[in-house]
């Protein structure tokens, strides 16, 4: 009785701080990034800012919208939402642990996806449908690479959901392999890819003819188009919780015990913020890709997925025999 | 096996008609039901070939001994061939082939002992007449032929028919001498299917050849759902079986609901606006609000998104797929790994595809005036496809209830299995989402403003078009060809060779093709031989003739 009261107390913390905190983190990496290119920046509240300034707009509705156009948005919204509620944050064993199989999480940003693509096709104009296009075409890779490494995790764990999996990584003595490493890389290729980011999509690109994910949102205004910002900054938050959740478990903490909450808080904050700062430097060193350099990149990311459950059959074998 | 048993005096002479049912047959019953209701709303009910095909497959699916079954069989194809002419006479004759070829196969199949060549010859049949790839490429020309609720009849329920014959076959009366390259077959055949599959259909631009691809795909889905089933069964893994095969039925039963639905959707458009091809449609949902609505609830399914019809099944299958990767031979542990990779990307191209149908087809500007001026489908046909979505509301939300009536069959498919239960729970999902959902519109409500404008669309800056232009230009905007682009030239080429033509026309049916004319030249230059060469023949022969027997004689 006592566990599931603190797991529900645990749940709602976790999901004021991720609701919260998302907006913040894209702050600290504009802000990071500005630095490292020799700019003050924007300060770090400017994201919480603008979605305030996008609130109070008129939204303009496109005359050649549908009666879809408003529907889109809560949609995209709300299966990123129900995402950020199933990823283990700063703890593990959050009352909605069970329903956080890996393949849901995958069928979630699948939905958040159509629904963006399909407003990227709502209006019918040219940078709408090549934005689709294309997020329809990097998602093939994407989709199909974090479905191979979901083998490696749960050949590893034998558990399909995210809280079992980086419970068994935090407490089981996988240690560090050679499997783990590929998965790693493949599963940063990936999160690059979902979350819009330098090599695959620029951010702060204000080109239509480059643009994917921004491409898509070309005829929202006002709120509608706060919602999708928000749900963007959500994504950012939700990917890296998770590859933290599994890569780097180390200190998170348990719900059912209320004394390691603290450190799970300190060290999740101190992830997120390194991984900011990770991403913000990779970002300067990099060039965005031309669209179609982007499969290969991504192909790459298939690969070492294939390869890092490959790698475990055969320590498996060597191991057993 | 047969509990229930029925004999009927129709029929063959001095053997008369066997009926039986059993939970096997009564599920597929229940899988044609819908769809069967569905389409007979529609004009398709006043045809007499139709209701012939509808007694077939329920024949078919009913029948007590092989005799019955393939008497069911035989009519379902011979009634859906005669379906077939009246619409696009073009297929009819490769849709006479196949069905002849399954035919041909099945015929000895069924009275053959159990053993290899008795199942690859079910496989061949069966696998012919429901998509499976290599026996594919006929699909995606026949099923768009006749009229919607023929096609959704055809895709639904008719492949379904033959997917029974697999299961019944493969299962039960072959079932003790299955070897586990049964299954692997089954795998190998069904994953191509899903590749090529999706990625027609994500190619395509006819709508409804773009659903008989997906047709095939998820035919390909069931597939390897059985196909791994029939392998951990022989290989002695009940559990891994019984998790494969609640995957490929709940499968089969969402795919039952959604796809009939789609292919009456669009029947409505072509009825609407003469044509199907994605590339003239375009903004349909505003004239067709309800059809629209009833259209995303089908390729909601189609893109096997959660809290659609279509994601417990594909959950289940890619869990039986994850399990099987883990243990076994190192090298069927990889190929169950690609086999993992071919799953997600026909996951994506899936969802690709579905919202290709509803972006480019239904949201948009009109891209003809046909289309513009597109009127709500009549009634009939909304009230069947609302049948259908309300059908899949049980399927999306509650999947481990239907899980609980389908433990008799995988009972009597695999007598010692156990089922797990279900890791994917819909509704607390769908209460989350509909949770956050609320937030969101509170939280507007509360902080934002209400104030909306209609204006002219951005459209990178763009003016106004002209009056004589009341869409806009419709080059400007994506078509369908247009957005499956980037796919085709990062994977189709890839997949497909340079002019992404099927691997099926391309091996298959082209070799048959030139075989043919082959064939039709020889016989005519002998038909065209004079008296004098006629003459020769006939001497030469006799020559010959002699010559063997002397030879024979004298030894």
């Amino acid at each position: 009785m006592l566990h599931a009261l603190l797991a529900v107390i645990a749940t709602l913390i976790h999901t004021a701080l991720m609701f919260g905190l998302a907006p913040l983190l894209i702050g600290i990496v504009t802000k990071a990034r500005a630095r490292l290119l020799g700019r003050t920046g924007p300060p770090f509240l400017q994201p919480y800012r603008d979605l305030a300034k996008l609130l109070r707009k008129t939204a303009l509705i496109p005359d050649t919208a549908t009666q879809f156009y408003k529907i889109w948005p809560y949609i995209t919204l709300s299966a990123t939402a129900v995402t950020a509620l199933l990823v283990p944050s700063f703890s593990f064993g959050l009352i909605t642990a069970p329903l956080s199989d890996f393949i849901t999480l995958i069928g979630l940003f699948a939905a958040a996806r159509g629904a963006t693509m399909l407003a990227g096709l709502e209006t019918g104009f040219g940078f709408g449908g090549a934005g689709a296009a294309r997020d329809a075409l990097f998602s093939l890779f994407t989709e199909a690479a974090l479905l191979v490494l979901v083998l490696t995790f749960v050949m590893l764990a034998h558990t399909p959901t995210v809280d079992g999996i980086g419970t068994q990584f935090r407490d089981g003595h996988i240690g560090l392999s050679v499997s783990l490493g590929f998965a790693f890389a493949a599963m940063l290729c990936v999160a690059l890819t979902e979350t819009g980011r330098i090599p695959v999509d620029n951010p702060a690109g204000h080109l239509e003819l480059g643009m994917v994910h921004e491409a898509m949102l070309l005829e929202y205004s006002g709120r509608y188009l706060a919602m999708f910002y928000y749900a963007a900054a959500l994504r950012l938050i939700i990917w890296m919780s998770l590859i933290s959740a599994i890569f780097l478990p180390f200190g998170l903490a348990n719900a059912a015990n209320m004394l390691s909450w603290p450190g799970g808080l300190v060290l999740w904050g101190l992830k997120l913020i390194i991984g900011a700062f990770t991403l913000a430097a990779f970002e300067v060193a990099t060039a965005k890709m031309r669209v179609f350099r982007v499969p290969e990149f991504l192909g790459v990311a298939l690969l070492l997925g294939i390869l890092s459950s490959v790698f475990l059959f055969v320590a498996t074998k060597l191991g057993g025999s | 096996m047969v509990n229930q048993y029925l004999a009927l005096s129709i029929g063959l002479p001095g053997h008369g008609l066997h009926l039986a049912y059993d939970p096997l047959a009564l599920l597929f019953l229940a899988i044609l039901t819908p769809q069967i209701i569905a389409t007979a709303l529609g004009p398709d009910r006043k045809s007499v070939a139709y209701w012939l095909f509808v007694a077939g497959m329920v024949l078919a699916v009913l029948a007590a001994e092989a005799f019955t079954l393939l008497l069911g069989f035989e009519l379902m194809s011979a009634a859906s061939w005669l379906l077939v002419l009246r619409g696009d006479r073009k297929p009819g004759t490769l849709y006479a082939g196949v069905a002849m070829f399954s035919g041909a196969c099945l015929l000895p199949a069924l009275f053959l002992p159990p053993g290899g060549i008795a199942f690859t010859l079910i496989l061949l049949g069966a696998g012919a007449k429901a998509g499976l790839a290599p026996l594919h490429a006929w699909l995606p020309r026949a099923h768009p032929a006749p009229s919607a609720g023929v096609s959704a009849l055809m895709s639904g329920g008719m492949v379904k028919v033959a997917l029974y014959i697999l299961i019944r076959y493969g299962f039960i009366v072959l079932g003790g001498a299955a070897q586990p390259w049964w299954g692997t077959a089954l795998i190998i055949a069904g994953s191509a299917s899903v590749l090529i599959g999706s990625l027609r259909a994500m190619l395509e631009v006819e709508l409804k050849t773009i659903l008989a691809c997906s047709t095939v795909e998820h035919v390909g889905l069931i597939a390897v759902g059985l196909g791994i089933a029939l392998r951990a069964k022989a290989l002695g893994d009940p559990s891994l079986a019984a998790l494969a095969l609640q995957g490929a039925l709940l499968c089969a039963i969402a795919h039952g609901l959604f796809k009939p639905l789609l292919f009456l959707g669009a029947g409505a458009v072509k009825h609407a606006t003469s044509t199907t091809s994605l590339d003239w449609l375009g903004g349909l949902i505003r004239g067709m609000p309800r059809l629209g609505g009833l259209m995303l609830a089908g390729c909601f399914g189609m893109a096997a998104l959660p809290l659609g019809p279509g994601f417990a099944p594909e959950f289940l299958l890619l869990h039986a797929v994850i399990n099987a990767a883990d243990t076994g031979e190192i090298i069927s542990r990889i190929g169950f790994t690609a086999l993992l990779a071919i799953l997600g990307l026909s996951a994506a191209l899936a969802l690709g595809a579905a919202v290709r149908i509803i972006g480019i087809g239904f949201l948009g500007r009109p891209r003809s005036l046909r289309a513009a001026a597109a009127e709500e489908a009549d009634k009939p046909v909304l009230l069947g496809m609302g049948l259908l979505a309300l059908l899949c509301l049980p399927v999306a939300l509650f999947p481990g209830l239907i899980l609980l009536f389908l433990n008799p069959v995988i009972n009597q498919l695999i007598p010692d299995a156990e089922q797990l239960p279900l890791g994917y729970a819909p509704a607390p999902l769908a209460f989350l989402l509909l949770l956050s959902a609320g937030a969101a519109y509170a939280v507007l409500k509360r902080f934002g403003t209400k104030a909306e404008r209609e204006v002219h669309a951005f459209n990178g800056g763009f003016g106004k078009p002209p009056a004589w232009l009341p869409f806009g230009d419709p080059i400007t905007q994506a078509t369908g060809t247009g957005f499956a682009e980037p796919i085709k030239r990062a994977l189709g080429v890839a997949i497909l060779g340079p002019k992404t033509i099927d691997p099926g026309e391309l091996y298959v049916l082209d070799p048959l093709r030139r075989l043919n004319v082959r064939f039709t030249r020889a016989a005519e230059r002998v038909r065209r031989a004079t008296i004098r060469q006629r003459l020769a023949f006939v001497f030469m022969a006799l020559v010959l003739f002699l010559a063997a027997l002397g030879f024979v004689q004298g030894t």
